[in-house]
């Protein structure tokens, strides 16, 4: 007894959200550049595209729900159709994240052409942090195509070296503002920005959990640690 | 909660054909085990040998074992003993044509209870524990045939609780109803396993996955897989298993 129409709805739902994914991947792509090149053109764009991302998500969650209600998936079905729900939430929180970013660089350039003052130099480090989150996202991407759950393990370590940049990012702008820096405001906004690429980050490593939980039925989802560490990070001692 | 029905290497033959190629399973009490697999996989097959079923049928051949509270049912038990530890509710309803009560009190008739006090409080606590009495106190005396397809197959489970069985066999018991009076024999085997131990078989495999501790997928007479009905039906380990429960053959 083959399932046709079943497994046609799950392959189109499966190349949607691969399709979601490029989609994704492609305004991070758009937003590094916008940051670096302070380019207002690309920035508006992405933040206009983000509507389409909106409507992705919608579509498949839709589509989800249907082949729920009507094929009752179990196993890996189920596994798969449970995952991209809430990896789909994870890659629109991205984009908005991107388009968080976007706006800013928009904010920044106004502000700079109406007063003049000069743009702030952003630490080294942003860029690093930048494209290693890209990658993040990059190589979650290719393991869910792929079901490769190591390349999805090696995109979740990466998370540390972000929340390691993160932290230096903060303490870079901190001792600036100390020393008495202008520009105050656009500081704030960095400050916005790195918390911004740290949460895009995350959101990468929680679409790798969902992958090792389509693969092997594991799910261990990274934010459990994450906030467990950072209670013992902040207990008092 | 332990091991009730211990199965060890059983093989059955219905002449020349090997419907059961050695089966080894170990059935836990106080659980809803289903049986699960496509026709002719040998499903029913193994569940009419945990209370000798097969008996009747022609050229049978059984080898291997199959204990009850560690007594062998094959060698040291006496069939009507078995019968009134497992009893057993079949896919379609087959009330007696007599009263409601004379069906109830059939069993523990039979089992030599003759006093009408007794009697009269066995078949209130089966029907109560067949979650019927309310629905047919006031008519004990009239034909069990009158009743509709879901109340006469809760009056068979009532039937078959009467003599007080350890083990419940239920074959694909819920096929033949509506989906209310499924869901309300459903809600009895969760009610119920909390005295009984069940083993259904059942084709349905939203009813194994709603309502079994532990789900056996059969196929051609080998149990191919069995296990947690959450593990089973999340993340079954045998591929042939995961094609048969996700409908892609069978």
């Amino acid at each position: 007894m083959a399932r046709p129409e079943y497994d046609r709805e799950l392959k189109r739902i499966n190349d949607n959200v691969r399709a979601m994914g490029l989609e994704v991947t492609g305004a991070i792509d758009n937003t590094i550049h916008a940051f670096s090149q302070k380019d207002t053109r690309i920035a508006s764009q992405v933040i206009a595209n983000d509507a389409t991302i909106d409507r992705m998500e919608t579509d498949i969650e839709e589509a989800c729900i249907g082949i729920v209600i009507k094929q009752q998936p179990v196993a890996s079905d189920w596994r798969k159709l449970a995952s991209y729900m809430r990896m789909i939430g994870d890659l629109e929180r991205i984009a908005d994240n991107c388009s968080d970013i976007c706006i800013i660089i928009k904010k920044v350039e106004g502000m700079k052409r109406e007063t003049g003052e000069e743009g702030v130099s952003v630490p080294d480090v942003f860029k690093n942090m930048m494209l290693i989150m890209r990658e993040m996202v990059g190589d979650t991407i290719r393991a869910f195509l792929t079901s490769d759950i190591e390349l999805a393990q090696s995109a979740v370590e990466k998370d540390e070296i972000v929340d390691r940049d993160f932290d230096e990012i903060m303490k870079e702008i901190g001792k600036a503002l100390k020393n008495g820096a202008k520009a105050v405001e656009q500081y704030e906004y960095l400050i916005l920005i790195d918390k911004y690429v740290e949460r895009m980050a995350d959101h990468a490593a929680n679409i790798a959990s969902w992958i090792a939980f389509i693969v092997n039925g594991e799910l261990k989802m990274q934010y459990t640690d994450r906030y467990q560490k950072a209670a013992e990070e902040t207990s008092e001692k | 909660m332990g091991t009730i029905i211990e199965v060890k290497d059983l093989h059955l033959w219905y002449g020349q054909k090997e419907a059961l190629k050695g089966i080894n399973l170990d059935i836990q009490e106080h659980e809803i085990t289903a049986l699960i697999g496509p026709s002719g996989c040998g499903k029913s097959t193994f569940m009419k040998c945990l209370n000798r079923m097969n008996d009747l049928v022609k050229d049978c051949r059984i080898t291997g074992s199959v204990k009850l509270n560690g007594i062998d049912i094959y060698k040291d038990m006496d069939v009507n003993m078995l019968r009134k530890n497992v009893g057993m509710v079949f896919q379609k309803a087959n009330p007696f044509p007599m009263s409601i009560y004379d069906n109830v009190a059939y069993g523990p008739r039979v089992h030599g209870i003759k006093n009408k006090k007794q009697l009269d409080e066995i078949v209130e606590k089966s029907l109560r524990g067949a979650a019927l009495w309310d629905e047919c106190k006031d008519r004990l005396k009239t034909n069990a045939l009158g009743m509709s397809g879901g109340q006469q197959q809760r009056l068979c489970i009532a039937r078959a609780i009467a003599v007080e069985p350890a083990v419940l066999l239920m074959d694909e018991s819920t096929s033949a109803l509506d989906p209310i009076s499924t869901a309300k024999i459903e809600e009895l085997c969760l009610e119920l396993k909390k005295k009984y131990t069940i083993v259904m078989v059942t084709h349905n495999m939203q009813q194994a996955n709603r309502i079994s501790d532990t789900t056996c997928f059969f196929l051609l007479g080998d149990l191919i897989e069995h296990g947690p009905t959450k593990q089973i039906f999340l993340n079954p380990k045998n591929p042939k298993t995961e094609e048969y429960i996700t409908g892609r053959f069978g």
